[in-house]
């Protein structure tokens, strides 16, 4: 059990000493947590974009680009037909850009959207 | 307003702070490092540490804190929670440079132990002054204890020594301590007095 000198040197303890820089300390360490901070950011950025373009690459490799543009083909004239019959006079559908480039384009911003979306869940969580 | 945003927190309670700054928000953790930093600090150098050193270990007990103010549940207090974590850094630190060993055999301090100065009797001399009468070992094991809260049993286990020997560090630390902070005898009758 405590006695009173020891409880005494408790309360000594307990008060802090006066440091005249203690502002200047305070932030130096807020300055370390925010440099950790974007590092981290960047590395959680860096990651997610290097799993999206390894997805990406994994997806063209596969072949898979062909099959969707095929796929697609065969869907847009479906749709077409299909929107023919209902709206004989209008053919909204053949203006849309359904070439390699645009399947690129938007596999580009699917990744772009990957990192962010990784980064902004890991922030969060 | 970053202004009025500092005064909010500065009005908050550790705990509140330390909810906030385990969802990420580093100004709430600031503000704990500006309401403790001067004790994490004092601590270290306390526990024998240079000033420099006791600086770049207190910076890395906060970001460790940081890391982990989700575990602290405000059961005990964050100055306690916080300056346990220090202490133990300091102490993995001085085992890194192979330094921690040596230290936890000195029983003697550096300089020869003066008598108590006449200061002492009148009891006008600081804890920081104190603990100068103390060994290495003594000074850790009585900082771990009563500046750090560890237990007897945790300080052991830290510094990796025998319970036994960690309990006759801290017996003899106390014993020196008793003498050079003990109250003045005026002093002492005067508080009897006024306490009727």
């Amino acid at each position: 059990m405590a006695d009173d000198f020891e409880r005494r040197l408790e309360r000594l303890f307990s008060e802090a000493p006066y440091f005249s820089d203690a502002e200047v300390f305070a932030t130096r360490v807020e300055r370390r947590l925010d440099r950790g901070w974007t590092v981290r950011r960047l590395l959680i950025g860096s990651a997610g974009l290097a799993g999206g373009l390894i997805g990406a690459s994994q997806l063209i490799m596969s072949n898979f680009l062909h099959r969707v543009g095929v796929a697609s083909e065969d869907g847009v004239q479906v749709v077409s037909a299909g929107w023919k019959q209902v709206a004989p006079g209008a053919n909204l559908l053949a203006s849309l850009p359904l070439s390699a480039e645009g399947v690129w384009v938007a596999v580009a911003l699917a990744v772009v959207a990957t990192g962010f979306a990784v980064s902004r869940m890991i922030e969060e969580f | 307003m970053p202004g009025a945003h500092q005064h909010k927190l500065a009005s908050l309670h550790d705990v509140e702070l330390a909810a906030h700054a385990a969802t990420g928000e580093r100004p709430a953790f600031g503000e704990l490092v500006r309401r403790h930093g001067s004790a994490v600090r004092g601590l270290l150098r306390r526990m024998g540490a240079s000033g420099a050193e006791a600086d770049d270990v207190a910076q890395d007990a906060f970001l460790a804190a940081f890391e982990r103010v989700s575990e602290f549940r405000g059961e005990g207090t964050f100055a306690a929670w916080v300056k346990r974590i220090a202490a133990r850094q300091y102490l993995r630190r001085l085992q890194r440079e192979r330094k921690l060993a040596a230290l936890a055999a000195e029983t003697e301090a550096e300089d020869a132990v003066e008598p108590a100065p006449e200061g002492a009797a009148a009891g006008r001399i600081d804890l920081d002054e104190a603990l100068k009468a103390l060994g290495p070992a003594e000074r850790l094991c009585i900082t771990m204890c009563y500046g750090a809260g560890l237990s007897h049993a945790e300080a052991a286990e830290a510094l990796n020594l025998p319970l036994g020997t960690v309990k006759s560090h801290v017996k003899r630390g106390l014993e020196k301590l008793r003498t050079r902070l003990a109250p003045p005898d005026g002093a002492t009758a005067e508080g009897r007095r006024g306490n009727g």
